[in-house]
């Protein structure tokens, strides 16, 4: 599951949100094109859908029923993300099916952090020990409700993973919890190499 | 097998902190400790789930079925599939509103509607004979705990209660509630912690406390309960303990003993161990009903063992079948179905995930015995395809209206079905 729960992740501070609210045209808000809300999204998930920005996660290859739902969750406020909020908070049902069909036909690439070999081994048992691909796939390209996590950002993945830990991540199968439960920060650094990799 | 039932009385202070720091840390992996080991190895693949995948012969990609949050087009409703006993008609009652479950009516006959992961509450209310619905809370972690108390509607998210006072006074604008989060007191763990709430014949406020994992060891005097408490939260009792996760239960009407729905564990095998219909015994307040060492009817956990794994556990009245996952149990007392369905329970089964070939999707009848036992048989069939092996929805919760007729909810489609009896025109005999 992706989009963090906290506020604002350090990288998403106000410079990137100003800006984004500035290009925003504050009357087409309600009503505004598909490929305009496509744009807006580019501005931090990227021009293809994979993220070049700190913690800001990828969308592209994102399984469409998940971009779905955690668009419907955010738009409600189930997920409270401010910085998304301007952007969530007008969409209809039609732009949430728009959205994920746009961002579910991109092309998954990594993003270009330094994956550290000698975390793969490690990762690759974590993965094994605690079923991630029961949900998220073998292949950890994701399904349904279960996002993607192969090709995700390193950054963001053990961010989003602290926050089922911690209890700070809300809209989600509430399995998550007991699948990261009692986990370490050098857990999830391991994972999210292992993820970002394959 | 010991079957012998124990009678206590717990309060929790008794038991608070009992096993907090003690078997469950101890059992704790320690993860970083050796790189290049094996990969860790079972039982268990994590604090809150002791379970082993490989020894349950399951296909491991099995996961639950997501809710979709957009409602299904009226017309795609599969209110078709529904098959009845004969003379038993079912319709759409209302439509609209994704994810709705649980149900309670308020004294002008508003219908409140609560979710899971949808975070709403629904209000639906009759306008010129048809159905509207509109959201009236939204935002909240899984509000699946509803009551009705003298005009007050009692939401129980996940670790958050609220109380809005004349509700249907104000159904435009619910307004602040009364926060009674801290009142109650409730656990802050989520998995298994969305709400089932109910106001027993006492007028006490019972509360389902799910058991915080799959199979694990739990603190039984926090986790695996139902509790009862003043409307205020205040004089909590556990009234019953050992139980995985109930999101169902209901009083009999004569006896006035409560019982309850108890989903079974994951990850051991396609066959079960099978969930549970249970019946607190009068007398027997706070008994144990044998969760996480002991299953179904008297089935030792696989994975969380100790000696006597039954001894002291009050077994079920009833299975309701493997993974069927039974929520909404309702006793009937309506005067529009026939004479033998009075004081029998109503149970709605979401139908299985961790199961390859799916089960439930279903509403069964228990018809309780004279022994205390029930005897569980079909009404409501059609929703699972056993040859594609597919679901068209999931029936949730259940109500009966004042007409007698009985409303199901179904989660994945939005929709309520109203199931109503009509005696079937008696054939003129000849002679």
């Amino acid at each position: 599951m992706f989009l963090s729960q906290l506020p604002l992740p350090p990288a998403f501070g106000p410079a990137v949100a100003l800006l984004l609210l500035a290009a925003m045209p504050a009357s087409s808000a309600a009503e505004m094109p598909l490929s305009e809300r496509i744009a807006q999204c580019a501005g931090c998930h990227g021009e293809d859908g994979n993220s070049q920005l700190e913690k800001i996660p990828s969308l592209a290859g994102q399984p469409e029923f998940f971009v779905l739902n955690q668009l419907f969750l955010m738009r409600e406020g189930v997920r409270k993300i401010e910085a998304m909020m301007p952007f969530v908070k007008d969409l209809k049902d039609d732009d949430l099916s728009g959205l994920s069909k746009h961002f579910g036909s991109l092309a998954p690439k990594a993003s270009g952090e330094a994956v550290d070999p000698a975390q793969l081994q490690r990762g690759a048992e974590l993965v094994q020990a605690r079923r991630c691909g029961s949900c998220h796939l073998p292949t950890l390209a994701g399904q349904e409700q279960a996002p993607r996590i192969a090709k995700q950002r390193i950054d963001y993945l053990i961010y989003a993973l602290k926050a089922f830990r911690d209890g700070t991540r809300s809209g989600a199968e509430t399995l998550m919890s007991a699948s990261v439960a009692g986990m370490s920060d050098a857990d999830f650094v391991a994972l999210a190499h292992y993820a970002a990799s394959r | 097998m010991h079957h012998c039932m124990m009678r206590t009385a717990l309060l929790a202070g008794t038991v608070l902190g009992f096993v907090a720091a003690g078997p469950v840390a101890a059992q704790q992996p320690t993860p970083t400790a050796t790189p290049s080991a094996a990969p860790a190895a079972p039982p268990g693949f994590s604090p809150m789930d002791k379970s082993n995948p490989s020894a349950s012969q399951q296909d491991t990609n099995l996961k639950p079925h997501p809710t979709p949050p957009i409602a299904t087009a009226v017309d795609k409703i599969p209110v078709d599939k529904l098959k009845l006993p004969a003379g038993f008609k079912a319709e759409i009652w209302s439509h609209g509103h994704p994810g709705g479950r649980t149900m309670v009516e308020g004294p002008k006959g508003t219908i409140f509607m609560g979710t899971r992961v949808i975070g709403r509450v629904y209000a639906i209310t009759n306008k010129d004979g048809k159905r509207e619905a509109k959201v009236l809370l939204q935002g909240l972690t899984q509000p699946n705990g509803l009551a009705m108390k003298d005009g007050s509607l009692y939401v129980f998210a996940i670790n958050k209660v609220f109380r809005y006072d004349n509700i249907e006074d104000k159904l435009d604008n619910p307004g602040e509630p009364v926060e009674l989060t801290a009142k109650f007191n409730l656990p802050d763990t989520i998995h298994h912690n969305w709400k089932y709430v109910a106001f027993g014949p006492d007028n006490k406020l019972y509360v389902q406390v799910g058991s915080n994992c799959n199979i694990c060891e739990i603190n039984p005097g926090v986790h695996g309960q139902i509790r009862r408490y003043d409307a205020d939260g205040s004089n909590m009792e556990i009234m019953a303990r050992g139980i995985r996760n109930t999101v169902g239960f209901d009083w009999h009407p004569q006896t006035k003993e409560l019982w309850f729905n108890d989903n079974g564990r994951d990850w051991a095998g396609n066959a079960g161990p099978e969930d549970e219909l249970n019946r607190i015994p009068k007398g027997q307040e706070g008994a144990n009903f044998g969760f996480p060492y002991c299953h179904a009817n008297g089935i030792a956990d696989p994975d969380v063992k100790r000696p006597n794994p039954c001894a002291g556990v009050v077994l079920p009245a009833a299975l309701l079948g493997p993974h069927a996952a039974g929520l909404g149990l309702k006793f009937y007392t309506g005067s529009m179905f026939p004479k033998n369905y009075q004081n029998v329970a109503f149970i709605a089964r979401h139908g299985s995930w961790n199961r390859e070939k799916k089960f439930g999707y279903d509403v069964v009848i228990a018809r309780p015995q004279s022994n205390g036992t029930a005897k569980i048989e079909p009404f409501m069939t059609g929703l699972l395809d056993d040859q594609k092996n597919e679901f068209y929805g999931r029936p949730s919760y259940l109500l009966q209206m004042s007409d007698g007729s009985l409303l199901v909810s179904d989660e994945t489609n939005g929709a309520i079905y109203r199931i109503s009896y009509q005696p079937p025109q008696k054939t003129s005999r000849a002679h």
